[in-house]
């Protein structure tokens, strides 16, 4: 490696708080980083953009020691150094949100932010004084969710994980923040609480480095760009002002059409009726969804929408209430049950609910069609390698061999797998709990060409998500989900966001 | 067939019972080198310790474990023995004998659809209803003949054949018993949809279930399986024994963990296959065998065999980071 020149001069004339020069890094043959450039300035927020695969969890790992860099350099504070642990790198200062969560579920909020750093005397741990300490600190960064810090984990919903899990970040000093999709579970209130937490430690003087797929967001809290696109920087420049088109282009390399339009809505035979259902969750739901619709369900995190989904899947027990599929009258025991009326579902959390990751995409892809692959004794490998390759190849799941481990896939190819893996028989109602959850801006806008492409083939669609414009883009009608009930329909176009916000929050009323 | 293949487990396991071949050969002068009599010999007396792991092999492979194994091979010994004897000397009949087997399985079948009710129903961990079941088992077992053994009575010769008669004077019955239920075995895991089933289950329960596996069934059917399986090594031991010991089989479900790990099931589920299970008893065994003929005394037996076992799980998790 040669010897470089002290670092160039930045715009605020002050070395830049975190820099770094030609970083590669690679994994056997596959090339990571490809020389990365990148640099972060006191007080800003960077927004770090690109498609899955494009790098920017390796960069993320190599800045928080858990990857040592092949070639290239790392300064911080104008000092060269090498950060060769997590341990380093939490001296330097750079605390990192992972997208994974990282909390024991069985400890309280205040245990789970002082983890490994507990107060202590003696050998013995200070729990008021942590109690005090968690509390204070909630209330400093002005997250009212988390007040009760003795509550244990595993009873807050995902969006509050992740409010602690940023808690927990923010408990040391943190010089440079890194967040990866710290949104993709926060509602749109959360979300904004979140950025005047960021805006906070930003006008304090710390970097933070933000990856998002949502352009939105980054429009409304970076300060300046850098995209990555195959493991290297395609350029930086600054947030205002930049257009969204240009900026997907960027990352893809390619055009993309318009991602939002909708078909004209269809009458057609009722598909799936659902009478007063009530379980520990949901509290007297009925609606009605046609052949060839798609049925948007706009709720808050917290709002039951999953219980829901889950419901009528079979997975969480109905009390009350009658389902009615295809005009016949139908008991959800078991997803078994649901699968049988032609009810199926694409859960919100598909490492946990969805996926056996220790396996192949074949794998997973064939399970629910053991029976046409394994008839009678000796399984059939050809008529197996039939169904995954179909549903390979008319999904566009692309990446990997199909032997190959689906841990390996991406989030968009692993959630394509699992909406195409149930279309081998097309089943009447499909529901999709949050599926662009994680998912790079290319498979995002492909899963909703697939949406709409699966509803114009006469399949029932129930959509839900916390991305109101994403709701609100594709269906032809939306159900506001409140405290387990529905709240109002609204019609796509017929109703701002804004106006819709503010009924799903309880500040609009019912008058609208 | 699951995408776990044996095929990379098979090569390492293999070399390790070339090399501890060769080790007994050469270091220790011990003879085991594998003539057909000499494998007979090797196959006959892991045979109960094999068929227990298989069963054990399942219960693991679905991230659960069946501690009990051990005493439902003493209970279904001791009630089939039971049931033969309960008429005294009166002349053998087929039809007697196998009511007697019978009975003896279905005791075992019992205790297997308990622990895999609980474990499907309950929220209770598998760990502790079947150690729960081990003492239930147990005190069941004891509760026969004042806890004495029972002898088999004398006319059953074709109760003691089946430990003891060797078919050509060359391969004795637990023998074949144990290769049948390995290929049965394989079958089952490695071809069925319920094997592919269990695959998915162990890799990941919730998966499974939403994509429509009848996750609950799966599981007691594989605990009625496992019980089941030690309820068949338990009339091989009764056989091979001339009677029933009520207090018998203790720590036979620690030798069939054994196995099984050393073959490569592993502990966290979804991980496993019936080919790594029998080479793993068949390692065991090796050990077993080599040691006794080298006349190294019990407690380092035991402790070799301890340091055996970490030594192959430890070199199984390295390779697969």
């Amino acid at each position: 490696m040669n010897v470089t020149p002290p670092s160039r001069a930045t715009g605020s004339g002050e070395a830049p708080l975190v820099e770094l020069r030609g970083v590669v890094k690679r994994f056997g043959s596959v090339l990571a980083l490809a020389g990365v450039d990148f640099h972060l300035r006191r007080g800003e927020v960077h927004a770090l953009l690109g498609e899955n695969g494009a790098g920017k969890s390796t960069l993320i790992k190599v800045l928080a020691g858990i990857h040592a860099p092949d070639e290239g350099e790392i300064w911080i504070n104008g000092h060269r150094t090498a950060i060769r642990s997590v341990a380093d790198a939490g001296r330097w200062g750079i605390r990192v949100i992972h997208q994974e969560l990282s909390l024991v579920p069985g400890l309280s909020i205040a245990e789970n932010i002082y983890l490994g750093v507990e107060p202590h005397r003696w050998g013995l741990v200070r729990r008021r004084a942590m109690r005090a300490d968690a509390a204070r600190l909630v209330e400093r960064l002005g997250i009212d969710e988390l007040q009760e810090v003795d509550l244990p984990v595993e009873r807050l919903g995902v969006a509050h994980r992740q409010l602690v899990e940023i808690a927990k970040a923010l408990s040391q000093e943190a010089r440079v923040l890194i967040l990866d999709e710290p949104t993709s579970s926060l509602s749109e209130v959360e979300t904004e609480a979140l950025f005047s937490t960021l805006r906070r430690l930003r006008a304090a003087g710390a970097g933070l480095i933000y990856i998002s797929h949502r352009l939105e967001e980054i429009e409304r809290i970076a300060d300046r760009i850098t995209v990555l696109r195959d493991g290297a920087s395609v350029g930086t420049r600054a947030a205002a002002g930049v257009d969204r088109r240009e900026l997907v282009r960027w990352m893809v390399d390619r055009d993309i059409g318009d991602v939002f339009h909708r078909p004209a809505p269809a009458s057609a035979d009722v598909a799936l009726e659902a009478r007063s259902l009530r379980s520990a969750a949901v509290h007297g739901v009925s609606f009605c969804i046609r052949r060839g619709e798609i049925l948007g369900i706009a709720g808050l995190v917290g709002s039951g929408r999953s219980s829901l989904a889950r419901a009528l899947f079979g997975v969480e027990r109905l009390e009350e209430g009658q389902v009615f599929a295809g005009g016949k009258s139908v008991q959800l025991r078991s997803p078994r049950d649901a699968l049988a009326a032609g009810i199926v579902l694409v859960p919100e959390d598909r490492r946990r609910d969805g996926l056996v990751l220790i396996e192949s995409v074949a794998f997973n892809i064939a399970l629910p069609w053991t029976r046409r692959w394994c008839r009678g004794v000796w399984p059939s490998r050809s008529r197996r390698r039939e169904i995954v390759d179909r549903t390979v190849q008319s999904f566009r799941i692309g990446g990997a061999d199909a032997e190959a481990c689906v841990a390996t896939l991406s989030g968009g190819n692993q959630q394509k797998g699992l909406v195409g893996r149930w279309m081998e028989e097309a089943p009447r109602v499909l529901i999709l709990d949050e599926p662009t959850r994680g998912v790079d801006v290319g498979a995002r806008e492909e899963m909703f060409r697939i949406i709409i492409a699966l509803a114009g083939s006469g399949m029932a669609v129930i959509l839900i998500s916390s991305d109101l414009n994403e709701v609100v883009g594709l269906s032809h009608r939306v159900l506001l989900y409140r405290d387990g009930a529905i709240d109002g329909e609204v019609l796509p176009g017929a109703t701002s966001l804004e106006a819709i916000m503010a009924r799903l929050t309880g500040a609009g009323g019912r008058g609208s | 067939m699951s995408a776990r293949t044996g095929a990379r487990r098979v090569g390492p396991l293999v070399a390790a019972i070339v090399a501890l071949l060769l080790f007994f050969r050469f270091v220790l002068g011990v003879e085991i080198f594998l003539s057909p009599r000499n494998l007979i010999n090797l196959m006959e007396q892991i045979s109960v310790d094999a068929i227990l792991a298989f069963g054990m092999t399942l219960t693991i492979l679905i991230g659960g474990i069946d501690l009990s194994v051990g005493r439902v091979t003493a209970l279904t010994g001791t009630v089939t023995v039971y049931w033969l004897a309960r008429n005294g000397d009166a002349p053998e009949s087929a039809v007697e004998l196998a009511t007697a087997l019978i009975v003896g399985l279905g005791a075992a079948a019992i205790v297997g659809s308990v622990n895999g009710t609980l474990a499907a129903k309950s929220r209770m961990p598998p760990f502790i209803i079947t150690l729960a079941m081990l003492m239930v088992t147990r005190g069941l077992a004891l509760s026969f003949n004042e806890a004495r053994p029972i002898p088999v009575p004398r006319p059953e010769a074709a109760f003691l054949a089946i430990g003891n008669y060797q078919i050509l004077d060359l391969v004795p019955i637990p023998v074949v018993v144990m290769l049948a239920v390995f290929f049965a075995m394989v079958v089952i895991l490695h071809a069925t949809r319920f094997g592919q089933h269990l695959y998915a289950i162990g890799g990941n329960r919730e998966a499974a279930r939403f994509a429509g596996i009848a996750t609950e069934r799966h599981e007691i059917i594989v605990y009625v399986l496992c019980s089941t399986l030690a309820g068949v090594a338990g009339i091989i031991q009764a056989s091979q024994l001339n009677a029933a010991v009520p207090a018998a089989g203790e720590g036979l479900e620690l030798n069939a963990i054994a196995a099984a790990v050393v073959g490569g099931t592993s502990f966290t589920g979804g991980v496993g296959t019936m080919h790594g299970t029998l080479l793993g008893a068949i390692i065991i065994g090796i050990l077993n065998k080599g040691l006794n003929q080298a006349g190294v005394h019990f407690s380092l037996q035991y402790l070799v065999k301890g340091l055996v076992i970490l030594a192959a799980v430890y070199l199984d998790v390295w390779r697969r980071k």
